[in-house]
């Protein structure tokens, strides 16, 4: 385990091992137990007792596919508690094959300082004066970085959104073209990077070495068992490819769980002119491509480039989180609208999530008219510039809220939700509230439950445990660089008895069948909620905003069902 | 044998085969008195086991579940998250 630590306040860098306390460990779990480990919980996200931790999976630069993923943590500015946002590109990889299992940045560099972390073809960091990028949009900054750098060069970089410090600021991650399109999104991450004084992790991509392989022939076996499954799994296999997560669009908007204009419906009017179906004919028609590969390992190649009438690259991957907040909840059902948004948040870097919440709740307010597209353009654009409207736009929904004096904000913890309303899919509502990390999208979906109709959405029966479930099962496989949809095709006993022989072949240790997911995921969790004691928060911040309680969403006209202490119990470690 | 009349809407790859018109509109089809959704998935040469979703007015419906006449069934395939 070789951990770099990167001093901002005098530029020294040290490089370390990681010792006994991190074995076995990597990504959210690395990141997560750092934090809570180094970081006080009550400091300040923006100053210097903040610790901005990169880490790899367990998995990841190995064999395995799908493990492409790299892990951020610190203490978020947007949320005041702990946070992990992971990225998937070739950052992961490249890191992984450099043999590096976590880069720690502590400090915060002088006032006006910028600069970038290079870490060459041996490994070696070093920082690199940044002052002429400053202010760079990150498609022209990554463009200059394989310039300087040479094309196999991995970029993680901030947009001007993160320089000027706003809590919906993204780390964007350049993609097997090249291209700055994945994001680590969630949490304002790209801020504690701005603050640091760190424009961008500059890697080599021609690495070699990973942290070695306990036992590489059973290590090959249980690589072929998991690829096996995800191979039977139809979600990766064939959808995925072919329509990518926007096949969720349709299925969602028919339960009635779509949140729209602001939450206050649950199916978007016009929402089959901007499902996965209609992109997918849209990009075949132009010329575009529904399948890609955008991240390094990958087998499943949900990504897609999304093109314009005259073919052009207008962003990639257009994705069901993004078709949401920026079409769904600002009531926008045209794709080239959502497609320049979606392009224009990963060139200043922001989170599309948060910021199409936070355009959504200025519009309930009474700012811009749902459905103005141009509008919602203009807005994000002022992000980009740090205008004073931008820098309340930028600071989340709930800063937003604040502003217009309007109570319609779907946040918890000041993190927006995600694309399934919790009156028309109550489980999410239970993640959304017991999430550590504030409401969202990858810590505990449960739509697959629905789906597969092993649950009912409105009813409240099982929701808690699927919930508990998954926040835990997911917690654990967010520690070994692989992606969402290859961890959901893991979730029955057979995918985590194959995943475990993975683990096992790598570490050279024996697990019991409680030991993964199921312990890692609750030691995560465990770390995660208490650093968040620590930095504050009670039992009053697991709850939904009050409209979710109030206010039926039609087409179903239920309301968020469950009590304080029903939610209280969600996790009973 | 008297039969009952539903329209499908295929979603995601199930509808590849179809034209773009009967995938916007969907397809009429006459099946037997009292179709559960397990035969309607077979009069559609769709496998039951394949994690086809079929939802009818905001709800998911199980195999055994009855169609009832004159309904618009979407088909989906499930999905674990995006």
């Amino acid at each position: 385990m070789r951990f770099i630590r990167v001093n901002m306040n005098d530029r020294s860098i040290r490089v370390e091992e990681g010792g006994e306390a991190y074995a076995g460990l990597g990504g959210r779990g690395l990141t997560s137990i750092l934090v809570n480990a180094e970081v006080p919980a009550k400091c300040d996200p923006l100053g210097p007792e903040n610790k901005l931790v990169f880490a790899p999976g367990f998995l990841t630069g190995t064999s395995l596919p799908n493990t492409g993923r790299l892990s951020v943590g610190a203490k978020s500015p947007l949320t005041g508690g702990i946070k992990e946002s992971n990225a998937g590109g070739t950052i992961a990889t490249a890191l992984a094959r450099l043999g590096i299992t976590a880069i720690i940045v502590e400090g915060q560099a002088p006032a006006g300082e910028l600069s970038l972390l290079r870490i060459d073809q041996d490994g070696q960091a070093s920082l690199v004066p940044a002052a002429e990028y400053r202010g760079l949009r990150t498609y022209t900054l990554v463009e200059r970085m394989l310039e300087a750098y040479g094309e196999k060069t991995s970029v993680f970089c901030i947009g001007p959104a993160g320089e000027h410090k706003l809590a919906v600021a993204s780390i964007q991650s350049s993609d097997v073209d090249g291209r700055p399109c994945r994001a680590a999104g969630r949490g304002g991450l790209g801020a504690v990077m701005g603050a640091k004084g760190l424009k961008a992790l500059v890697v080599d991509q021609r690495g070699k070495s990973t942290d070695g392989i306990a036992d590489p022939g059973a290590f090959k076996e249980a690589v072929k068992a998991v690829v096996a499954l995800v191979q039977q799994d139809h979600m990766s296999a064939e959808v995925m490819p072919k329509l990518g997560t926007a096949a969720l669009v349709g299925a969602v908007n028919s339960l009635g769980a779509f949140p729209s204009y602001n939450a206050r419906k649950g199916v978007l009017e016009g929402w089959e002119k901007i499902s996965g179906e209609a992109m997918a004919e849209l990009i075949q028609a132009r010329g575009g491509k529904t399948t890609h590969m955008g991240c390094n390992q990958c087998a499943i190649h949900c990504s897609n480039e999304f093109v314009d009438a005259e073919g052009k690259y207008v962003t990639s991957s257009l994705e069901y989180e993004t078709i949401w907040a920026m079409g769904g909840m600002t009531g926008v059902a045209d794709l080239d609208t959502i497609a320049r948004l979606d392009h224009l948040c990963d060139d200043i870097g922001v989170d599309t999530m948060s910021t199409g919440v936070a355009v959504a709740v200025a519009m309930d307010a009474g700012y811009r008219s749902f459905g103005d597209g141009p509008a919602i353009l203009e807005m994000v654009e002022e992000i980009g510039r740090g205008t004073a409207f931008g820098r309340i736009l930028g600071s989340g929904p709930a800063a937003v809220g604040k502003h217009f004096n309007h109570d319609r904000v779907p946040v918890v913890k000041g993190q927006s939700i995600a694309a399934y309303d919790p009156r028309g899919m109550l489980g999410h509502g239970i993640t959304y509230a017991t999430s550590p990390m504030g409401a969202d999208h990858t810590a505990g979906n449960l739509v697959g439950a629905y789906l597969e109709h092993k649950l009912d959405p409105l009813s409240p029966e099982g929701q808690i445990p699927t919930s508990r479930f998954l926040q835990i099962t997911m917690a654990a496989f967010d520690c070994m660089g692989q992606c969402f949809m290859a961890s959901v095709a893991m979730l029955s006993p057979e995918g985590a008895e194959a995943f475990r022989k993975v683990i096992e072949a790598k570490s050279g240790k024996t697990l019991e069948p409680d030991d993964f997911p199921q312990g890692m995921g609750i030691r995560i969790l465990k770390a995660e909620r208490d650093f968040n004691r620590r930095a504050g928060f009670t039992r009053q911040d697991d709850r939904l905003p009050r409209f979710f309680y109030e206010e039926p969403l039609p087409p179903h006209n239920k309301v968020f069902s469950f009590t304080d202490e029903e939610i209280d119990g969600t996790f009973d470690f | 044998m008297p039969t009952v009349k539903v329209r499908v809407k295929l979603y995601g790859t199930l509808g590849e085969r179809l034209t773009p018109v009967e995938r916007a509109d969907g397809v009429e089809v006459e099946i037997p008195e009292r179709p559960t959704v397990g035969d309607l998935l077979i009069r559609l040469g769709i496998s039951p086991a394949g994690g086809t979703v079929v939802i009818v007015d905001g709800r998911v419906l199980a195999a055994d579940d009855e169609v009832r006449p004159g309904v618009l069934v979407s088909l989906f395939q499930a999905i674990g998250g995006g």
